[in-house]
């Protein structure tokens, strides 16, 4: 993705059944750096990232500058799979030229020592951190993040917060948590719903 | 308790109450005792004939046991994901569970060889069986693994390798695990009411006829026998190995 590149949402409408979450939304984005979404729960940041990555499909509207199909989208629940290792969670994302990745996003995520572990046996912390690493692991031009870092102490939140700078693929991340908000390049404050602008 | 007890305790009462009861009636014909049962079991399984047969029910029941389960699968991916499989396949399958075995015996009975009938009974049991224990575990399939799935690019293969199969192997074990026991049931059942050349069904029709009750429990007390340790070991095949 070009550096200057923009994600661009315009007039947007979406509902989730009979309950409107977006009406007519428009918003800018600048694809590069970290951006975060920040805003009260319910307020319509996950449907955001979900629409970014091609899972939530807008009644009317138009989204330009992304792919979704090169994104990848961290799910605000771990969505680990529970009869897969730690390394295998990975493993399963990667290509089978890239398998010798594993032990590096184990590292990433700070969890070299728990490759054999399951999720059951993996704390909340752990298992968001693992559900990161997979997601950095899968890759591609825009890494969404769904609160990456519930769960997870603040010091450990903002080595991992420099790890995935360093990167250096563009960020979309929702958080309510201010240490978080304040690392990042910019931060964009939704509320709704309905989101209507920003 | 220790274990050996807890299971010797049980069949010596139970041998107990079979003797008294043996004596009080006091006719081999109507009741025969444990120690007689046991006399011509083992006497029968001296014979080539035991083994022989035993060696046909079994390959009759592993049969049924298969094409049943395979069926059983294919169908309840069918009707889970093709609403018009599910609106013409269900309801039969569904008729086929509520219809007495017997039915199904004298009725294939006409439509197949004598020596398939047992095989081709049995599947029928066991597939509706299947069938369900799979179908149940496609509904309640967790759809937040399915969307990652799909948003983390798994190829439909590896869908099917990662969710559906490690989702779905306990309901199969389960649903497998009951089917044995049914395929059994009915393909000896099958074998009593058409009996084959070879088999153990056969061969208590024929001490039936021949009023051979001994030899009616002791033919009896090999399909339970048998019947237990493969369920056993079928069991323990099965076991979900999930670590956690």
């Amino acid at each position: 993705m070009e550096a200057e590149s923009v994600i661009k949402l315009r007039d947007i409408t979406f509902r989730y059944g009979e309950k409107l979450v977006m009406d007519r939304f428009s918003l800018e984005i600048p694809a590069r750096g970290l951006t975060a979404l920040s805003g009260p729960s319910g307020c319509g940041k996950t449907t955001l990232l979900r629409m970014l990555a091609g899972l939530a499909e807008p009644e009317s509207g138009t989204l330009t500058g992304v792919d979704p199909a090169r994104t990848a989208l961290l799910f605000q629940e771990d969505r680990l799979l529970p009869w897969r290792t730690a390394r295998e969670q990975i493993a399963d994302v990667l290509p089978r030229s890239r398998r010798g990745e594993v032990e590096r996003w184990l590292a990433f995520a700070e969890l070299t020592g728990e490759g054999e572990a399951y999720p059951a046996g993996l704390s909340g912390g752990m298992a968001r951190r693992l559900a990161l690493a997979r997601c950095a692991a899968l890759g591609g031009e825009l890494l969404l993040l769904d609160e990456p870092f519930a769960g997870v102490d603040r010091t450990r939140a903002q080595r991992l917060l420099d790890r995935l700078r360093g990167l250096e693929v563009p960020i979309i991340l929702a958080t309510h948590q201010p240490q978080v908000l304040a690392a990042c390049d910019r931060a964009i404050g939704l509320d709704g719903p309905p989101l209507e602008r920003v | 308790m220790k274990r050996p007890l807890k299971i010797l305790i049980p069949l010596a009462f139970w041998l107990l109450v079979w003797t008294l009861a043996s004596w009080a009636v006091g006719r081999d014909l109507l009741l025969p005792g444990p120690v007689r049962v046991g006399e011509r079991f083992l006497a029968l399984a001296g014979t080539a004939d035991l083994w022989l047969s035993v060696g046909a029910t079994l390959g009759r029941v592993f049969l049924g046991l298969f094409w049943g389960a395979l069926a059983g699968t294919a169908l309840a991916f069918a009707t889970h994901f093709s609403p018009w499989a599910d609106r013409l396949i269900s309801p039969a399958v569904r008729v086929v569970r509520a219809t007495p075995v017997v039915s199904f015996i004298l009725l294939v009975y006409l439509w197949v060889p004598r020596e398939a009938i047992p095989w081709v009974i049995a599947g029928l049991m066991v597939l509706p069986v299947v069938w369900g224990a799979l179908s149940a575990g496609l509904g309640n399939l967790d759809g937040k693994l399915l969307e990652m799935a799909r948003a983390y690019r798994f190829s439909r293969i590896k869908t099917l390798r990662l969710i559906y199969l490690p989702a779905l192997r306990p309901h199969f074990s389960a649903g497998l695990l009951t089917a044995f026991g049914l395929a059994w049931k009915s393909g000896v059942a099958a074998e009593v009411i058409c009996p084959p050349v070879r088999a153990v069904g056969s061969r208590i029709q024929q001490a039936r006829l021949g009023l051979e009750t001994p030899d009616l429990f002791a033919w009896t007390l090999t399909i339970v026998v048998l019947s237990l340790t493969l369920e056993g070991l079928l069991r323990r095949g099965l076991e979900w190995r999930r670590k956690v």
